[in-house]
């Protein structure tokens, strides 16, 4: 029986800014910028109440509450809390999953302290969190990455919640479908649809069953359901892609422009690829219009994508895939299905011509 | 100028000739065809700049003599729907204006000036080489090769048919750098050896028209054009420059696994097992030992799986080896015998597959690369 935590910081950027602001407290405050067209990053919980959410147009959120407070974000500065804390849990094990600049997933079944329970191990790494940074987090604790992370969600902010083993089961059972990890907006609708409210309901379908709804997913939705996940937490994530996008002061309606555009892009992206060392097969541009619908469109040429030219080449014909007689908000573009990375069970190989 | 043709005629030669018709063009005169009167001989022409293909009817009744091109998808998509019967085209070479009078009525376009269509590429006679071999042969050699040539934006020399002669045979060779099919024949020889690169698509127009000629092709090339003539059609084309690299040299010589196998009994079982692959990968594993062939996929995701065992003849140790199904198929498909021989050395190492006979003026062979088998 494995031992994981997952450590999920409380309104991570927006608790940042109420520590270092302290006029800030108790108020809804929003970290994003406010003009026209920005966008939230992060909420307080203070804000949250009114209904702000992260990724919501500023002018929506402002639109909620009256008296949102907006603050620039600061990224340097939430990374270098985020590696505070990243080195805090690795006094504990160097199994640390990190899942984003906040959260982290930490197989402590065997751990540098020798301390057999993770419950107090949570405590202490809360403790240590709150001494170090002045911020809070909440803790899951549980046997595998998937009941960690439903549990962390529990009792926010500055919680913490254990399945222990013989509660798995009965959690499961009567926990809300959209509250389970990897279920997002359009499948919770789906599973609504199947009459799927909860883990009960999930337990009642059969695998072929999933499968054919939800494709690969169904597998994984099969096996939560009944409690079991064992993906291992895994301490180097490869990063499945390298990407760039802008959001632009006035939307783009001419064809200069987004040439333009598209070409500091493409300047951004060879140095994001170079930095990162990395040759993908895939590019992915992403086109949001003016009324922030959005689309994408990508292609895989048969060879990895390394050069600038290759880079302009394939940008120019997918962005004729794109309707730009219609303003356009945000352009993006993003390399990914790196050498490797495939799902494969195998990989081919290729015939090696002398010269 | 006027002149009389059968539209069912007039149709299946604008048909073949307008698979070279690209659906965008940067140049707008290229979507049309060229009509070029003389001497009751009526020459039709489209290109898309690399590649042109010409054919010519020989009418009867005609009358005066001019070029014009006339725009090729409504003509084409016309004449598709007209029944059998005599059409009168009337064109007034000052106004462009086309008259197809019909038995029924008239249909009226505005052709363009012929003399703005792009003019041929030649080939240099000073530097010009000559081959002439039936139709068959060339057929054969690009329906066992253009399946293998590449997609490849960075190496354009793979995307075509290599064409190699030398006093020895007559060489065609095609890869993706997964796949690689070399095709020989001993019956169509030359006294001077040289070689040129048919890109993919001209090989493709090819492909379709000499099924329908019967006789000789006359192949005229240089180091940039070359020209293929044939009893109905002329394609002229530009040449992938550039070197092919060294195909042989990545031929293994020896391989210490020999299979023999029913063609058509393991084309089939890898038609059903494959099914069951993985589906990025589509990797079949071959376990061979004691006369037996071990087909078999799964796809760990979807928790499905499926295995074939056939019998075959083995010569060798025992080994499992993976390919992509896909390209395995392909290959089968383009074997004529009934019995395949698979030579192996290792699972990392280059597959061969030859038919178990070849006809007396022929030999083909297929190189596939394994899968390496990830866990």
């Amino acid at each position: 029986m494995r031992k994981i935590i997952h450590i999920d910081m409380d309104a991570f950027f927006a608790s940042i800014e109420q520590r270092d602001h302290p006029e800030l407290k108790g108020k809804p405050v929003a970290v994003g910028r406010s003009e026209e067209r920005g966008v939230v990053a992060a909420a307080s919980y203070e804000a949250r109440k009114f209904g702000v959410r992260s990724a919501m147009p500023s002018k929506t959120a402002r639109a909620r509450c009256r008296h949102l407070i907006f603050m620039p974000p600061r990224f340097e500065v939430y990374k270098q809390v985020s590696n505070q804390i990243m080195a805090i849990f690795r006094e504990y094990t160097d199994l640390v999953e990190p899942l984003s600049i906040d959260e982290a997933f930490l197989d402590v079944t065997v751990n540098k302290k020798d301390i057999p329970s993770a419950t107090l191990i949570a405590r202490e790494i809360k403790q240590r969190i709150v001494d170090t940074t002045q911020l809070t987090a909440s803790a899951g604790i549980s046997v595998n990455k998937f009941l960690a992370k439903v549990a962390s969600d529990q009792l926010k902010p500055d919680g913490m919640f254990v399945i222990t083993p013989g509660k798995v089961l009965p959690f499961i059972e009567q926990l809300p479908i959209e509250k389970f990890f990897g279920v997002g907006k359009k499948t919770a609708e789906k599973m609504h649809r199947l009459n799927i409210k909860n883990g009960k309901d999930l337990q009642q379908h059969d695998l072929p069953f999933l499968l054919h709804q939800f494709g690969k997913q169904g597998k994984y939705f099969y096996d939560i359901a009944r409690g079991i996940d064992n993906r291992p937490v895994t301490p180097f994530r490869e990063r499945k892609s390298v990407g760039i996008e802008n959001t632009f002061l006035a939307d783009l309606t001419t064809q200069p422009q987004i040439t333009t555009e598209l070409e500091r892009l493409i300047e951004g992206l060879i140095k994001r690829m170079q930095k990162a060392a990395k040759k993908g097969r895939t590019l992915t541009l992403k086109v949001k219009y003016s009324n922030f619908e959005q689309i994408t469109r990508s292609t895989t040429p048969g060879y990895f994508i390394t050069s600038k030219i290759q880079l302009e080449m394939l940008a120019e014909t997918l962005i004729k895939e794109a309707d730009l007689s219609r303003p356009i908000r945000l352009l993006g573009l993003s390399l990914s299905n790196f050498p490797g990375d495939k799902p494969q069970d195998a990989i081919q190989l290729e015939i090696n011509f002398p010269g | 100028m006027k002149f009389v043709v059968s539209s069912t005629e007039l149709l299946s030669h604008l048909q073949a000739i307008s698979r070279v018709i690209n659906n965008k063009n940067t140049v707008p005169i290229l979507d049309n065809f060229l009509f070029d009167l003389k001497d009751h001989k009526l020459v039709l022409t489209a290109s898309d700049l690399e590649v042109t293909m010409i054919t010519s009817m020989d009418l009867e009744n005609t009358e005066g003599e001019g070029i014009i091109a006339l725009p090729s998808k409504i003509l084409l998509e016309t004449l598709k729907k007209f029944p059998e019967q005599p059409l009168n085209f009337d064109i007034d070479m000052e106004t462009m204006a086309v008259n197809i009078i019909t038995e029924k009525g008239k249909f009226s376009v505005v052709g363009q000036s012929g003399e703005d269509f792009p003019e041929l590429p030649e080939v240099d006679q000073d530097k010009a080489s000559r081959l002439q071999v039936g139709v068959d042969l060339l057929q054969s050699g690009i329906n066992k090769t253009l399946f293998a040539t590449a997609d490849d934006e960075l190496r354009p020399v793979m995307n075509g048919i290599l064409v190699e002669m030398s006093p020895d045979n007559l060489t065609f060779v095609a890869s993706d750098s997964h796949k690689l099919v070399r095709y020989q024949r001993f019956d169509a020889r030359t006294d001077f050896s040289a070689s040129f690169i048919l890109p993919k698509k001209p090989a493709g127009l090819l492909k379709n028209v000499l099924p329908k000629q019967e006789g000789d092709v006359v192949i005229e090339f240089d180091d940039r054009n070359s020209i293929f003539i044939l009893p109905n059609y002329k394609m002229v084309c530009r040449l992938v420059e550039g070197n092919y690299p060294s195909y042989n040299a990545v031929i293994p010589q020896v391989s210490p696994n020999k299979v023999i196998i029913d063609r058509v009994e393991f084309f089939n079982t890898l038609g059903r097992v494959s099914l069951f692959s993985n589906q990025a990968s589509n990797l079949v594993k071959l376990k061979i030992e004691n006369n037996e062939m071990n087909v078999s996929a799964q796809d760990i995701d979807f928790s499905i799986s499926a295995f074939e065992r056939l019998s075959c003849q083995y010569e060798g140790d025992e080994m499992e080896i993976g390919f992509k199904s896909n390209f395995l198929v392909e290959i089968l498909d383009n074997i004529d015998s009934g019995d395949v021989v698979m030579e192996l050395s290792d699972p990392s190492r280059a597959g061969i597959l030859l038919p178990f006979e070849n006809s007396e003026n022929e030999q083909e062979l297929m190189l596939l690369m394994p899968m390496m088998i990830n866990v």
